[in-house]
Order: C-alpha cells, then structure tokens, then sequence
C-alpha cells in the first residue's frame, strides 16, 4: 500500500518536473499575455522645429477619365502655410486643366464625368501635364473634410484623376 | 491651285493644334525657408503670390534637415498591422524611420527591420536567409508614433520594406512598402 502511494507521489513529481519546463518554455515563446496587454508610446516628431516642410497628408493619383498618375502630398512650410505638392506626376494634357480638394465621399466623384455640383476648392490652373509642382493650399480649407485631390478638366467636367489624401 | 493652298493651310492649323497639345512639364521645387532659396524668388509670401510661370531644372536641396524622403502604409493582415511608415533625412544625412498611426499585435521579441524586397506578404516565413536585411531595433510598442535610427551607409534603394518581424518565428507581421516623395 505505501509503495503504492509512493509510486505515486513519485509519479507526481516526475510530470510537475517535466511540465513545469515546457510551460514556462511556452510562455517564454509566445508570451500570450500579451494578447490583452498593449505598449503605448507617443514620441514626438523628431523635426517638429525643422525649416524643412514637413507632410501632413499624402495619397496617390488614379487616373480616372484619363491615365493619371503621381503623388499629391501637403505640405506644412516653416512660416505655416500649408501647399500641395505633386510629384511623379503625370496626366494627359488638356484644356482648362484645374486642380482642386474635394471630398473623397463625393458621390459627384463616382463617375469619371461630373454632372452636379463638386464641392471643391480651387488650387489653381495645373502647371504642366507633367512633372514637379506646388500650388498653394488656402488657410481657410479644412483638410480633414476636404481630403481628395482632384485633377479636373472645368470645361468638360472630367475627373482626370483623384488623390485620396491619408495623415501622417 | 487656290484649293491646293487652302487645303495645306487646314494641314498647316491642324498640325499646330496637336503641337499644342503636345506635353507641358513643370519642375517647381520644394519651397523652403532658407536664405539660399529666398534668392532664387522661390518663397511665397502668400497663396496669391504664386508665379505660375515657376520652371526650374535644379533638383531638391539635400542638406536640409528633417526633409521627408519616402513613406508607405502598412498591410498585414493576420496580425492587423496597420498605420505609415516615413523616413525623414535628419542633421548629418541621418536617416530616420517614423511610424504614425500605428497599431500592431503586441508579440515577443518584436523588431523594425528594412528588407531589400520590393515587399513582403502577411505573416509569411518570409525571411530567408538570403534576405538582406538592417535591424532598426526592438519595437518600442505596438501601438503609437514613434522613432527609429536607420544606420548611416543604408541605401534606400534597396532596402525598400519596413518590416515589423518577430524574430522568434521568424514571422512578418506587417510590411510597409516604401515609395519616394
């Protein structure tokens, strides 16, 4: 009977000392408290007083009515004002080309011809159909609500292509 | 012969349509604060000054501190990595990895990495051996904005993914791939 019992604690001890290991061992590997614990920082911008511009909003171009293609990036410049800037860029040339914010929910924005009312603001006549170019960004335009920019042909009423414009 | 005449002249204002037509390029570069471009006429006082005749064929400054250089948004799917990735070209030409909006799965033994891949799949074993890769350090959290030091000497071409890549399975949480400015 005592040997029984013995054999028994011995049994015990034998698995705790095997099991024991290959939990920790497991726990090391996956750490699955970590499933529910989250790690939290907030550093700051390593050149928030750069002279540097620095980008708020970024997207790529998609052509829509014609193949257009680049990014559209806002930036902030050291005095404050806010202007776009498109890079990579290309569209097909046209007549009274425009560059305008609009907002990416616009349902006016779902087909490539725009037949109500676009609510936008205007940026300026596009530059050049290719290349490098900056337009201002008016203080007053709420980029929170106005967050796509559009490449638009005024005097067909074309969406060439749209930007969605993403934070930083 | 009149009709000849009239017929090379509708040619004529035809072929000078298309030539219009033709591509108008624009090369403005970054607008900045510094003495040197102020001479240049490049700074804007306001929106309404803007020439819109500005050609230029000189590149971007590259001395300047905290200038954006590429960014990219993360995919990852498995492990719900998401939020953007940027480098920015600090004091001395040191490169810095910024992560904004970002949420990953906490996980062990967790690292920023840059692979030289055009990019990487979703929790993919996808680290070979072969893979070059440059540690940036142990992810500082996996949830907010924060900061890395890319080792001077590392070319951006080619290391083109920001990988947060736990070590221990050798697994991909999520890649950002990155594009220039």
């Amino acid at each position: 009977m005592s040997t029984h019992i013995g054999s028994l604690l011995f049994h015990r001890k034998w698995i705790l000392a095997i099991s024991l290991p290959v939990l920790i061992a497991a726990w090391w590997a996956f750490r699955p408290e970590k499933l529910w614990i989250n790690q939290k920082v907030n550093e700051a911008a390593p050149f928030a007083s750069s002279s540097e511009p620095q980008p708020l909003y970024t997207g790529r171009l998609q052509g829509e009515a014609h193949q257009t293609s680049g990014r559209a990036t806002v930036y902030k410049a050291a005095d404050g004002t806010e202007y776009l800037r498109l890079t990579d860029f290309s569209t097909s040339n046209g007549p009274d080309v425009h560059v305008l914010l609009g907002r990416i929910g616009d349902d006016n924005l779902k087909q490539e011809i725009v037949k109500g009312q676009l609510d936008s603001i205007e940026l300026g006549s596009l530059k050049g159909n290719q290349g490098d170019q900056n337009y201002s960004v008016p203080p007053s335009a709420n980029l929170q609500k106005y967050d796509a920019v559009i490449i638009y042909c005024k005097r067909f009423h074309a969406v060439f292509g749209v930007a969605k414009l993403e934070q930083f | 012969m009149l009709s000849k005449i009239k017929l090379v002249l509708a040619l004529a204002a035809l072929a000078f349509t298309f030539a219009l037509q033709t591509s108008a390029r624009a090369q403005d570069s970054m607008q900045h604060e510094d003495g040197m471009k102020q001479n240049d006429g490049m700074k804007h006082e306001d929106g309404m000054k803007q020439d819109d005749n500005m050609k230029h064929g000189d590149s971007m400054p590259q001395e300047n501190n905290g200038k954006a250089l590429e960014t990219g948004t993360f995919h990852g799917k498995v492990h719900n990595t998401s939020g953007r990735a940027t480098i920015y070209r600090g004091e001395d030409g040191k490169l810095i990895l910024r992560l904004t909006n970002f949420k990953t799965s906490n996980g062990p033994d967790v690292h920023v990495i840059l692979v030289a891949a055009k990019d990487a799949d979703d929790d993919a074993n996808f680290l070979k051996s072969s893979t070059r890769r440059v540690e940036l350090g142990k992810l500082k959290g996996n949830e907010g904005d924060q900061n890395y030091e890319v080792p001077s000497g590392t070319d951006l071409t080619k290391f083109q993914t920001v990988s947060i890549y736990c070590e221990r399975f050798n697994a991909n949480f999520g890649a950002a791939p990155l594009e220039k400015f």
